[in-house]
């Protein structure tokens, strides 16, 4: 019980509750079917709106192509069966698991991938058990609250930001990164002596790191080498920094290309130095 | 003077129908108490300025019964061995009668399931309706949240394709890099040392069984509390339950409790 | 009110009539088994006959006859109480009496919760050994013959699928990445020297792909043959390094990480040549190597998870880890 003088706040938190108890007494309304009509209705709008997903999802992919592989408005049915022995896929989380995911690409570092993979989530989710014991005051106003509203807000807008780019995140597969060869040769006019190169390009692994013409992984941060030609390296240049990128270029972390031979090195630099943007 | 008339042959019969539709419920009652428990819960009072915010936690509940509908059908079909499993959901999704729509809403309902969850969540937290004395009830749906996001890491495996595959290899590995701990929980995911045979069934055993328990449970014990502690009012109602007194003095005026305890955290998130 | 004083029967006593359906009945049903023509013919007629009593007496008041029935005595008013409305449930507990008729009995509660945490432990301690041992298993030892040495020319690479254990099929298909090193004499004596990289990035498990040209590009056949353990495919090729494309780790040509997220270098397998037959072993984790090919010198660490550290200060974050051989 309180003491004289001014109440504890425990006391004040149960004197309110009280008064709650006694405002839904006299004042509240019957759960049936005052607000039971409001979440039949929601309710029915939920299994509607899963109905109507499953649907899109089954006749935009296997319905006109009679494959469940084919990509629909909604994504295949199923992917190719799993093969642990793959050398060419990348794995891809729920899009509900996309922050987690994107997480992993943020902490690139050796050192910080368990901040990525455990320490953050866990966090996040000690944070959220314990918010009631942060937050003790009675006052449930928004605009009484601001450190709750800022923290509400930057939270949905990360969570947000993560999924999203999770979304967007790109990948590069020596096995698809092939395809888009001709595609290269079109736009950039390549002439027949880059070809060679285009293709050792594309399943070499250049891609995990650098981006030609939209296709391949920026996950590094390597430059983008759509037009590196128009900077006029040279051959010779080239083919050095390819054999030994640390060596011409100081502090470059880019891997060492030698063990391709140096025709094959050759290759690669003819097509780098053709490879001057769309045209 | 009014006459007591005998009761027609209507009235009795009427009389002896109604009787007889009640009996079940009263010979149910006598027996449990189950028609009263609820009749209390669908006739007990809430807030007379609930919002339809408010009934994002029952759709959450629809979500999660669609789930296990469902996910109990799929069972039916579906063959946990690695050699069965991709083929199983093949034939599921293409073949079954209505199986395209039974998975579908499975493995859509997961999506539903999961916002609806974070949507909840959020009308809690805007509402301040994780305070006193509802507490606990935050750290139940917490923890729903948490085994909703495992329902949907251990589904994901179970088709058994190339996505399922080397994302629950990503995902075990992810729960192998906690200190200490980390190893022995990806080895007890994986059933060993490789992914294989016993790691798929691990999850189905999880998916299937455990976690949808402990959901279930968590459930009950969410409810209950929510009924034994009522609904809140929405924050910025003018009549909101308990924070207005009936005679019509404003809360600013109210005297002692109200006045004191706006005082006690001013300006600054409280004691955080 | 105490029920022993009304404890008497309101019905009347129970007649010849049953009895003897239900012998006929029994008689019939062992006839079924000892002597059917026989026995459950006599039991059949008991049956009907004792049917045809019991339905007599059972009717016996509707054909006008007097029965006595004992009534059922109850006080008056009791009898007549309302059934509960449906609203009104009441806890079944009496009330307590005054007075405490059961004291506390210590020894009654300690072998209550004594044989509770009993009960509980013998449930428990199965189950939770079956569901956690796993945990604590080692690696299953395998040994992967990945067919003559003298298919693999020396100082070429190679992408070789195998499947690490018959048994369990495509499941334990694995990859790694082989290359022939050529004789060494590094230990004394002359072997060959193999140089085989798991293709499990040491990230997060993804796969780690080759940097470089393969097979068909490079104008090269794949070697396809099926040895004890399957279907193995060994396919050329020309790796610049090797590269993950999950997260973007890189590794160079002997898996040491240049780039990206990987904690430490790309696991190997250890092998042995059995006939002159190259055979893949248990597979340990590499820190760094340092040198190539047959003058390599490993930093040998046991087997690890992905993402785990084994040197350097993190790896005081796992210091327990399940047993590998």
């Amino acid at each position: 019980m309180a003491t004289a003088g001014k109440p504890r706040p425990i006391d004040e938190r149960r004197a309110q509750f009280q008064r709650y108890k006694e405002d839904v007494k006299k004042r509240g309304k019957p759960f049936y079917p005052f607000a039971m009509f409001h979440d039949t209705v929601m309710s029915l709008v939920v299994v509607s709106v899963i109905v109507g997903l499953a649907t899109i999802w089954k006749w935009t992919s296997f319905g006109p192509h009679h494959d469940g592989l084919h990509q629909g408005l909604l994504g295949p049915e199923y992917t190719a069966p799993a093969d642990p022995g793959t050398t060419s896929f990348v794995p891809r989380p729920d899009w509900y698991f996309y922050f987690l995911f994107y997480l992993l690409r943020i902490f690139k570092w050796p050192d910080t991938v368990f901040l990525g993979t455990v320490g953050i989530p866990n966090v996040l989710l000690v944070l959220l058990l314990v918010l009631p014991f942060i937050d003790v005051r009675r006052e449930r106003r928004l605009s009484r609250r601001p450190v709750a509203v800022v923290a509400a807000v930057l939270t949905v807008l990360s969570m947000a930001v993560l999924t999203w780019k999770g979304a967007t995140a790109k990948e590069a597969l020596a096995s698809e990164v092939i395809n888009s060869v001709p595609s290269w040769i079109k736009a950039e006019k390549l002439p027949a002596a880059a070809v060679p190169g285009a293709k050792l390009f594309a399943v070499s692994g250049c891609t995990a790191c650098h981006t030609y013409m939209g296709t391949g992984s920026s996950a590094l941060g390597a430059p983008d080498l759509t037009n590196i030609g128009t900077r006029h390296l040279g051959i010779t240049f080239q083919i050095n920094h390819l054999k030994c990128p640390s060596c011409v270029n100081p502090g470059s972390p880019m891997p060492k290309f030698a063990s391709l031979g140096d025709a094959r090195l050759r290759q690669l630099a003819i097509f780098l130095e053709d490879s001057k943007g769309p045209r | 003077m009014i006459t007591r008339r005998p009761p027609s042959r209507a009235q009795i019969r009427r009389e002896r129908m109604q009787a007889a539709a009640n009996f079940p419920l009263d010979w149910l009652e006598e027996r449990s108490g189950l028609v009263g428990g609820i009749r209390y819960f669908l006739f007990r009072k809430v807030p007379s300025d609930t919002n339809w915010m408010q009934t994002l936690g029952s759709a959450t509940l629809t979500a999660f019964i669609v789930q296990a509908v469902t996910g109990v059908i799929l069972a039916m079909y579906y063959k946990p061995t690695p050699e069965a499993a991709y083929s199983s959901i093949q034939n599921i999704t293409d073949h079954v009668t209505m199986g395209w729509l039974v998975r579908g809403m499975h493995k859509w309902g997961a999506s539903v399931f999961i916002i609806l969850m974070f949507l909840h969540m959020g009308r809690v937290f805007l509402f301040g309706s994780y305070k006193y004395p509802r507490e606990l009830n935050w750290i139940v749906g917490v923890l729903l949240l948490a085994m909703g996001m495992l329902e949907g890491f251990t589904g994901y495996l179970l088709p058994w394709d190339q996505t399922a595959y080397w994302a629950s290899v990503v995902g075990i590995n992810l729960n192998g890099t906690a200190p200490f701990l980390g190893p022995f929980l990806a080895q007890f995911l994986r059933g060993g040392q490789e992914i294989g045979a016993d790691t798929l069934t691990h999850f189905y055993s999880l998916h299937m069984l455990v976690i949808p328990g402990a959901i279930g449970g968590l459930i009950a014990l969410h409810l209950y509390l929510i009924i034994r502690l009522g609904v809140t009012s929405p924050p910025w109602s003018k009549e909101a339950a308990g924070e207005v007194p009936v005679d019509g003095v404003p809360r600013e005026l109210r005297a002692g409790l109200t006045r004191a305890g706006d005082g006690d955290g001013r300006g600054n998130g409280g004691p955080a | 009110m105490d029920p022993v004083e009304h404890d008497q029967p309101h019905l009347p006593a129970p007649t010849v009539g049953p009895v003897g359906f239900a012998l006929g009945v029994v008689v019939a049903l062992v006839g079924l088994i000892i002597n059917p023509l026989w026995i459950s013919s006599i039991g059949g007629a008991i049956t009907v006959i004792f049917a045809f009593v019991w339905a007599r007496e059972a009717t016996a008041e509707m054909r006008g006859r007097h029965v006595a029935v004992e009534p059922e005595m109850r006080e008056a008013g009791v009898g007549d109480a309302p059934a509960l409305p449906a609203t009104a449930g009441e806890a079944a507990m009496p009330p307590p009496e005054p007075g405490e008729r059961f004291p506390r009995s210590k020894f009654l509660e300690a072998s209550t919760l004594g044989l509770g945490a009993v009960i509980g432990g013998v449930v428990t301690v199965p189950v939770a050994g079956f569901a956690v041992l796993p945990a604590f298993l080692g690696q299953k030892r395998h040994s992967v013959d990945l067919g003559p040495i003298t298919d693999l020319t020396e100082g070429q690479w190679y992408v070789a699928t195998f499947q690490l254990d018959p048994k369990e099929g495509e499941t334990s298909r694995r990859t790694a990445f082989v290359r022939n090193n050529g004789v060494t004499t590094a230990r004394g004596k002359q072997e060959p020297s193999f140089t085989i990289i798991s293709n499990r990035c040491a990230h997060l498990g993804c796969p780690v792909q080759a940097n470089g040209p393969t097979g068909s590009i490079l104008g090269m056949k794949t070697i396809s043959e099926t040895t004890a353990n399957g279907p193995v495919k060994l396919e050329p090729v020309v790796p610049a390094g090797f590269g993950c494309p999950c997260h973007g780790g890189q590794y160079d040509t002997e898996g040491n990480r240049t780039a990206g997220p990987p904690v430490r270098g790309l696991d190997r397998y250890d092998f042995e040549i059995n006939n002159g037959r190259l055979v893949l072993l248990s597979e340990y984790s590499v820190a760094k190597v340092d040198g190539s090919g047959a003058q390599a010198k490993i930093h040998k660490y046991k087997f690890a998870g992905p993402g785990e550290h084994v040197t350097g200060v993190e790896q005081i974050l796992y210091p327990l880890q399940p047993p590998h051989h």
